[in-house]
């Protein structure tokens, strides 16, 4: 069973995406001291990013969805090593890694959050989530408009994907 | 200058206890919410807190309330460091007794000035 469908105007969450880019970048300039190359965002679900550590978090405004952050394990720990302040031969445990990816999905998403409420809207998010393990697969349980933002650093490739949701299927 | 900095992330307590060593000062106590830091506030001598706002147990909104009702300490410099940055947020971390406010993600820099203007208050 699922809610009513609305229909995403791609015209409407074009600034949503440039705010989520603009996020991204502004976190790893500031936090990780990494400036990122940016790919072409690709909209649909043809993308499944080679990904080890996912960081997820549902944000509610004007538009509700979600903001999820993927990063292989050695992605996830050069990440890691860099807003540790860690050496660059330093291995990080798994508590490690798993909450610096989270405290950078939850600033990106804080930050995209505030951005988007300038408009007077209230928005909100969800704490984060953090997901790590070699094969599994990430479906959101909603309808909508799914954007993949690709990014490297370095020799690592991330991802942010925009998920707006249109509906939300239930059992 | 001792400093007791209060937030669930161990990450994110890492990255500001860094940031402080980085600016030369090295007495620093750490709290996982705002329960802890009340603990360590009676412990001991703390110059000034610096505190995340979405934490469990005690968040940081109520810990400043619950700080600012504790003999002595109504003056107690206090910085929040958080992903709210709406105005209404910031409006009510004012009101509970917030001196200062970080905006994540911050630099250096940013916690310096903050620190700099709490203290020569």
């Amino acid at each position: 069973m699922a809610s009513p469908a609305t229909a995403v105007d791609p015209q409407s969450t074009q600034p949503m995406i440039e705010t989520l880019r603009a996020c991204t970048r502004d976190v790893f300039g500031t936090m990780v001291g990494t400036s990122l190359a940016e790919g072409t965002p690709i909209d649909g679900d043809a993308l499944r990013p080679q990904s080890n550590v996912v960081g997820q978090i549902g944000f509610g405004g004007s538009r509700s969805g979600l903001v999820v952050f993927y990063a292989t394990f050695a992605g996830a720990g050069s990440i890691t090593r860099a807003l540790l302040g860690m050496d660059a031969d330093a291995d990080p445990s798994k508590p490690e890694v798993a909450d610096a990816i989270g405290e950078i999905t939850n600033m990106i998403a804080g930050s995209f959050r505030t951005r988007m409420a300038t408009d007077g809207d209230a928005w909100a998010i969800s704490i984060p989530t953090v997901t790590m393990g070699s094969d599994f697969y990430m479906t959101p349980l909603t309808d909508g408009r799914r954007t993949m933002l690709p990014f490297r650093m370095g020799e690592h490739e991330i991802f942010v994907e925009l998920v707006i949701t249109t509906r939300v299927r239930r059992a | 200058m001792r400093f007791l900095v209060v937030d669930d992330s161990t990450t994110m307590r890492r990255i500001i206890i860094n940031t402080l060593k980085k600016l030369g000062y090295t007495e620093i106590v750490e709290a996982g919410n705002g329960r802890e830091g009340i603990e360590k506030v009676s412990e001991g001598t703390v110059d000034l807190i610096i505190t995340d706002w979405n934490m469990p147990e005690m968040n940081g909104i109520e810990f400043i309330r619950a700080l600012r009702g504790m003999e002595g300490k109504q003056s107690l410099p206090v910085l929040m460091v958080t992903t709210n940055a709406a105005k209404d947020d910031i409006v009510e971390a004012l009101r509970a007794g917030v001196n200062n406010y970080v905006v994540k993600p911050f630099t250096p820099d940013t916690i310096k000035e903050k620190i700099d203007a709490v203290m020569a208050h």
